[in-house]
């Protein structure tokens, strides 16, 4: 897809910033103090194409390059980017991000500098930038027809391809270097069906740090089968009544009732600010014992998956309730600092032009002890969760939300009619503790979550097996 | 304000591109050049706490390509690299599959461009050192200390200024040019058992004068949050929702956000068959003016180049036209409208928020929203909300945690009344909304 092959360093090879550029711009980012801080060297190449009533007739590509410049001074944070990575460009910025501290003790960059060993949790055999437009165009053309096959109803088909490769090289004050790459991948098919006059449109999408081969044949059937199905059953749905009810959580992308209920709320910025509902909760008992719920940033090919988080700490796995109870918080650098422990590796930003704050990676719930079938039986009246569009929480006072797209209504233990379009309110705290039983089923959702907070966008995954919370507030039709 | 010689670099950038862009075979190209600075500062427990400035560019370019289209955008702005990106946009965009409605704007529509002065940039917003910024950061952030449970108080300035220079392969050429200053504070309180509810404000102006006095923003961000100290589920019921300016323009953006071209082209739009005909009350009548002074939305000429002009959206009940940009038209054997919203306008009625809150025996206010969605396909929405019950004309309880659930066109064939009150921190001038019958999930 491109005339000039991408170099494994292309701030070295195409802008020729070697150990010493680095250290003469850390040497003026570290000129009136600092408690840490770091280059962000980021290089972007995306592509996206879509086919719309039979045509792939639209492209978009992008570049984005650029360094983000840290001075951190205790809780203070001077920032400044630059997309131009000469020399002189990256001085300026580094004067600028410098000005926060107001001290005389520079910190002088060691003239040594080391290198970390990473994970390799998302090597594609063959990188995209390699892959031309016809196999893009083939991939789409075959997704699209599948799902037009699957019904007669289907009316429109609009499907998209999106892949890019991300390089980033890390430089601390204290002379650590690190760098990535990092692909990622997303398929979406949308569609639109009418019946008796009625219209409905949906879909589903596939998403990681994926390459060309992941989309097989069959990966590609499943998206469209769950497109059509999707959309389909939208003509048959109702909504529940509306109150409090019991809401049984499908495994896979019920995870995001973890990411807004308790994953938020465990980001270590907003505790040790006394801003989260957690911030005085670590080692309490929130939820039963067979609960335990995990952040993780090892999970090969996952969108959330990571080597090295952006601050350049290598990402592991954090156990955020381990058998009920709450262990540990998410933390960056500077959260680590402030409660004297080492930083978990979710220190993650948008892109070089964003400060890097905790975030959540892959965040899911472990196998429970329940059977998923007597977990639906046990329900009088409530709803099956199943797919969801997007959620959000309230930090302090606890109260999240996730947005159901499909689902069932349960009735007398069975699941007796689709349901859509409501959203789910609750309490964080309230509903874990009113987690009654866990299924014995956990697993990823593969669609391509992105995670909001302060304006930022990160990709992420989630999961979940499945889950009975015995009372949340169900949006719905007259009671 | 620009200077003159950064006016010049961005023409003879973008005119460049589209220059290589001709040369490596486009058939028309349209190219924006665009340079802005941002500087944001937030204050945290009386401590300076980030700082963040930069000043950044890139160029975006839309290529036609044998009845191909493609939009490609690189902030690498080397000569020789943005040559090589062009001729491979160029490449990439020639082996997509032709579509005959694929084509660059009519430069008719370029001509007629308004001959006003739009007011969008402050050279006191433009010329904001560094030290204005912090002095104005604590001016809002010194009344935040005195509340009561406070547990930690944020404040934040945000300033920009942004130039963008236009220009296509079949005579366009424009430049748009705007300043921006926001102000905002927000409070983390101790509430109930483990919750720390938390409330908070944003204002902002193109201009400086036009951003509210420090000490009121900071006064309603204090009052947001201490309205939710003792919050807590409502009944379950069908009643009244008043929805506040600052809560309005949620619901108002929702009932708009299918008009559009491509939504109606593509099945996924519940105005699709409703276009002219009376479905919603006649109370709602909505003008988009790009031409409003000081808008955040004004702009002289839309994303495809073509003048503005004011269009009546919405009036006696019934969507007058779409949102159609030159593509979509041609798919749809249409003119082209605008390719997307600039202000709205909302015609007033004649009471305020208290008056129409004194006038509700019975309902719920909505003070901020909290998640939903809506399916543009059929309008249904269920959106989280939190307020006031309200009894007898007055705030009665606090309220969260509740939804409220239902389908937009029916909503609005229920609004009842609207406010004079339109909210000005926005593109969309949403007034207070009050509608009858609407349902709420609590306890």
């Amino acid at each position: 897809m491109a005339s000039i092959p991408m170099p494994h360093d292309p701030f070295l090879s195409w802008f020729g910033i070697d150990h010493g550029v680095i250290r003469r711009v850390l040497t003026v980012l570290g000129a009136r103090g600092a408690d840490h801080g770091e280059l962000y060297f980021q290089h972007d190449r995306s592509s996206h194409i879509a086919m719309r009533d039979g045509i792939v007739g639209e492209a978009y590509t992008s570049i984005d390059q650029g360094v983000g410049m840290r001075v951190v001074v205790g809780d203070q944070v001077g920032y400044a980017y630059t997309e131009d990575l000469t020399e002189a460009a990256m001085l300026g910025a580094a004067r600028t991000a410098a000005a926060i501290a107001a001290g005389n003790d520079a910190v002088v960059p060691p003239v040594d500098v080391t290198t970390a060993e990473l994970g390799d949790r998302y090597r594609i055999d063959l990188p995209w930038a390699d892959i031309g437009v016809q196999a893009r165009l083939d991939l789409v053309q075959k997704a699209e027809a599948l799902t037009k096959a699957k019904n007669p109803a289907i009316k429109k088909v609009r499907v998209s391809l999106s892949d890019s490769e991300q390089r980033i090289l890390i430089a601390t004050l204290e002379g650590h270097i690190v760098v990535d790459e990092r692909p990622m991948s997303r398929l979406w098919v949308n569609t639109t069906a009418t019946r008796d006059g009625e219209t409905q449109s949906n879909g589903s999408n596939l998403a990681g740090r994926h390459g060309m081969d992941w989309y097989t044949d069959e990966r590609l059937d499943t998206v469209a089968t769950e497109a059509v199905d999707r959309t389909m059953i939208l003509f048959d749905a109702v909504r529940p009544k509306a109150g409090e009810w019991p809401v049984v959580l499908a495994a896979g992308a019920s995870g995001i009732l973890l990411h807004e209920a308790i994953g938020h709320g465990m980001e270590a910025d907003f505790n040790r600010k006394g801003e989260s509902i957690y911030s005085e909760m670590l080692g309490r008992s929130v939820a039963p014992e067979f609960v335990t719920v995990v952040d993780d940033g090892t999970q090969e090919g996952e969108r959330g998956a990571l080597n090295v988080d952006d601050e350049g700490t290598p990402a592991g796995k954090t156990l955020l309730v381990e058998n009920g109870v709450l262990r540990s918080y998410l933390h960056d650098r500077i959260s680590a600092k402030h409660y004297g422990i080492a930083a978990t590796g979710s220190g993650r930003r948008e892109s070089f032009r964003h400060t890097p704050m905790p975030r959540m990676r892959s965040t899911y719930m472990e196998s429970g002890p329940h059977d998923p079938d007597e977990i639906i039986k046990s329900v009088d009246y409530g709803i099956v969760a199943e797919t969801f569009t997007n959620g959000q929480v309230q930090i302090g006072a606890g109260d999240f939300t996730f947005y159901i797209k499909n689902g069932w209504l349960i009735e007398g233990g069975r699941k007796t009619a689709p349901i859509k379009d409501i959203n789910i309110i609750g309490n964080g705290p309230e509903a874990l503790k009113a987690v009654t039983m866990v299924g014995n089923d956990s697993k990823l959702d593969s669609g391509g979550w992105t995670c909001g907070k302060n304006g930022q966008g990160v990709p992420v995954s989630q999961g979940m097996p499945t889950v009975l919370v015995s009372k949340l507030n169900v949006g719905g039709s007259d009671a | 304000m620009h200077d003159a010689a950064q006016l010049q670099e961005l023409k003879t950038r973008a005119e460049q591109a589209v220059s290589a862009a001709l040369t490596a075979g486009a058939s028309d190209a349209f190219c924006d050049a665009d340079r802005s600075r941002n500087v944001e500062l937030e204050m945290r427990d009386g401590q300076l706490e980030k700082v963040q400035e930069a000043t950044s560019r890139s160029l975006q370019v839309q290529l036609w390509v044998d009845g191909r289209y493609g939009a490609h955008a690189t902030t690498d702005l080397r000569p020789d690299r943005l040559t090589a990106f062009l001729a491979d946009a160029v490449a990439l965009t020639r082996a997509l599959e032709p579509d005959q409605h694929r084509q660059i704007t009519d430069p008719v529509l370029y001509e007629g461009r308004p001959k006003v002065d739009l007011q969008q940039v402050d050279p006191a917003v433009v010329a904001m050192s560094r030290e204005d910024a912090i002095a104005l950061l604590s001016e809002v952030h010194a009344p935040l200390g005195g509340t009561p449970q406070l547990i930690s108080a944020t404040s934040g300035v945000n300033h920009g200024h942004s130039l963008t220079v236009r220009t296509s392969s079949n005579g366009f050429t424009g430049s748009q040019e705007d300043s921006a200053l926001w102000i905002s504070a927000a409070l983390t309180l101790r509430g109930e058992g483990d919750r720390r509810p938390e409330g908070g404000m944003w204002a902002g102006a193109r201009y400086r004068d036009d951003v509210p006095a420090p000490d009121w923003v900071a006064a309603e961000a204090t009052r947001r949050a201490t309205d939710v100290l003792d919050a807590r589920m409502g009944p379950t019921k069908n009643t009244t929702l008043i929805a506040q300016p600052s809560t309005a323009g949620m619901l108002l953006a929702r009932l708009m956000q299918p008009a559009h071209g491509s939504a109606v082209q593509q099945g996924r739009s519940f105005w699709a068959d409703r276009v002219g005909k009376v479905v919603i009350s006649p109370l709602l009548t909505v003008t988009d003016d790009p031409l409003l002074p000081r808008g955040f939305g004004s702009r002289l000429f839309d994303g495809e180049g073509i003048a503005s002009r004011k269009r009546t959206m919405i009036a006696d009940g019934a969507l007058q036209d779409l949102y159609v940009d030159t593509y979509n038209a041609s798919k749809l054997g249409r003119a082209p409208t605008t390719s997307d919203p600039s202000n709205r306008v909302i015609a007033p009625g004649s009471r305020g928020l208290e008056d129409l809150i004194g006038a509700t025996s019975d309902g719920y206010l909505v003070t901020d929203w909290l998640g939903g969605n809506m399916d543009p396909t059929t309008g249904d929405f269920s959106f989280g909300m939190r307020g006031f019950r309200l009894a007898g004309g007055a705030r009665a309880q606090a309220v969260g945690e509740m939804n409220v659930t239902g389908n937009i066109v029916d909503l609005f064939a229920r609004l009842a009344e609207v406010g004079d009150d339109p909210w000005p921190f926005s593109s969309i001038g949403a007034p207070t909304l009050v509608f009858d019958k609407v349902q709420f999930s609590g306890v």
